[in-house]
């Protein structure tokens, strides 16, 4: 690909990511919905904390009551970020647009993903300044150092990017069961056990931790929130480059999946 | 008295038609029960892990905690098994899609609340019968306050719903927020009665009804008494009472959809 294709490319699909941020803007009322449901789950554990472990002992090394809400509201804030993706491609597979939007002068898959990201950039933005408010009032202030909350924001912003194409993959299996949401359901359990939404590793049995380090779910949700136990940049890079990892192996497998979905198109008509 | 009975009858039929219709595509129906239950499962699994490092909360220890999500699970299952119309009455509402409802010779809200059913739901009532039954409240001793906990828990549930749902009658987009309320409901109700106190307590008895959703009938399993039975009684009939008053003077006000269509 030469300079000028992918300037290009660049300006295009960032074009319709913007379209996609603004029309995301627009629906106020979802966006209100999850910042009060973000909200809602950091004061219901800022209570558990509080009740657990009240003014007394560090739950894990480095990490008290306030540690632990900022915790939770940087994972809470990646996850709630990403938009249901995999919905909207199998509702272009279920009614059969698909067919129609293969043909335009723009990949299918490359549109669907800006326009996720498009999205997920705006969610971002708002759920990151309201889970800081809240977990700042519920925490009575910031963690003990909280330059490590400023390396949480770039890895959850690529926490999320990850995030979206384990999304549009979980959608392109739409071409082969058409009904995603099974799929999906599995998906987000994992992440919400193995990727420690709740709760972070460090509290779990040896033997899950070791399982759930051998995924990618960690990366997206501990990696980024770990962060608001202290300011660790060589945890920061070992949580950067899992996530660059990762998203070269969903990239490469998300590509595959594409192909072999337009193979199966074309076979089976659209 | 024929009236009720003829009533009972109706909602009977509706609830056999529904369960037939569930299993007329048997291979989605196991999937979304069993993709349910595992749901539940997962997300018992944190509190698993919490009590595995923490071995009380407020007083309160993993079997309370399984208590409560059984009653929960059991509860809000057999809600939206029974009366699945109840998430989109506020958009019925708005739309003008009672007229189907309003021309038949029964009651409208049993009518619209019975005529659906969400498939999932009998995964939540698996996954809380299993969770009653390790925690000890399926014993023949506990049998009956365990059922009238689930069903009080479900009755304060779908009324709440309806309650929030039926203020569309006066305000426009309220559909939205009745969905949240109610899934606020949920979320509070499956946390220890413990951790909320002063002012949250006082919402949680009233706007968002986990109290009686959750706490109330969870305390009824775990500790049955007379006083207990009949609070969890009174909260059911009061909620229903009150969703029932609300429907019934806003479908005074229902206007019309004017639209042409099937019922589904």
């Amino acid at each position: 690909m030469t300079a000028d294709r992918f300037v290009r490319s660049t300006r295009k699909y960032g074009a319709i990511a913007l379209v996609s941020a603004r029309r995301a803007l627009a629906e106020r009322s979802v966006l209100a919905g999850r910042a009060l449901f973000l909200g809602v789950i950091v004061f219901i554990f800022s209570r558990v904390w509080e009740t657990v472990l009240g003014q007394g002992p560090q739950a894990i090394p480095g990490a008290g009551k306030r540690e632990l809400i900022w915790y939770l509201a940087v994972t809470e804030w990646c996850l709630l970020s990403v938009p249901h993706l995999f919905l909207a491609i199998e509702a272009d597979v279920r009614s059969g647009d698909i067919a129609c939007r293969l043909v335009r002068p723009v990949s299918y898959l490359g549109t669907q993903i800006a326009e996720a990201l498009g999205e997920t950039g705006l969610r971002l933005l708002v759920l990151g300044p309201t889970g800081a408010a809240v977990a700042f009032w519920m925490a009575g202030g910031f963690p003990e150092d909280p330059r490590g909350l400023l390396l949480a924001l770039p890895l959850g912003a690529l926490a999320s990017v990850l995030a979206v194409l384990s999304t549009a993959a979980i959608g392109l299996s739409a071409f082969w069961i058409v009904d995603t949401s099974p799929v999906y359901w599995i998906w987000q359990k994992l992440v919400f056990v193995l990727g420690g939404l709740l709760l972070p590793l460090e509290l779990y049995p040896d033997w899950l931790r070791t399982l759930a380090r051998c995924s990618p779910f960690p990366a997206m949700l501990w990696g980024p929130g770990r962060m608001a136990f202290g300011f660790a940049p060589e945890a920061a890079l070992v949580t950067l480059l899992e996530l660059l990892a990762w998203g070269v192996g969903i990239g490469v497998g998300l590509a595959w999946l594409s192909r072999s979905a337009r193979a199966r198109l074309t076979v089976s008509g659209g | 008295m024929s009236r009720l009975a003829g009533t009972l009858r109706f909602a009977r039929a509706l609830v056999a038609m529904n369960l037939r219709s569930s299993l007329a595509l048997r291979g989605a129906f196991w999937l979304q029960a069993s993709f349910m239950a595992l749901n539940n499962a997962a997300f018992f699994s944190v509190w698993w892990l919490l009590f595995e490092r923490f071995p009380e909360i407020g007083g309160w220890r993993l079997l309370d905690v399984l208590t409560l999500f059984g009653v929960v699970a059991s509860g809000y299952g057999a809600s939206i098994v029974l009366a699945g119309g109840v998430r989109d009455l506020g958009r019925a509402i708005h739309d003008g899609e009672l007229d189907s409802c309003l021309v038949q010779p029964k009651p409208v809200l049993l009518h619209r609340l019975a005529s659906h059913t969400i498939a999932s739901g009998w995964g939540d009532m698996a996954s809380g019968a299993v969770m009653l039954g390790l925690a000890g409240a399926l014993e023949p001793a506990s049998l009956a306050a365990t059922g009238l906990a689930v069903a009080s828990s479900a009755c304060v549930f779908t009324a709440s719903g309806v309650l929030l749902q039926s203020l569309s009658f006066w305000i426009d987009g309220m559909e939205t927020f009745a969905r949240q309320i109610s899934e606020f409901t949920l979320v509070f109700s499956t946390y220890p009665r413990p951790l909320f106190s002063g002012g949250v307590s006082v919402l949680l008895y009233t706007v968002v009804p986990a109290g009686f959703v959750g706490f109330l009938p969870a305390e009824l399993v775990r500790a049955p008494s007379l006083a207990l039975a009949a609070a969890a009684l009174a909260a059911s009939l009061g909620w229903t009472l009150l969703a029932i008053f609300v429907f019934e003077r806003g479908l005074v006000r229902y206007a019309s959809g004017n639209r042409i269509g099937a019922r589904s």
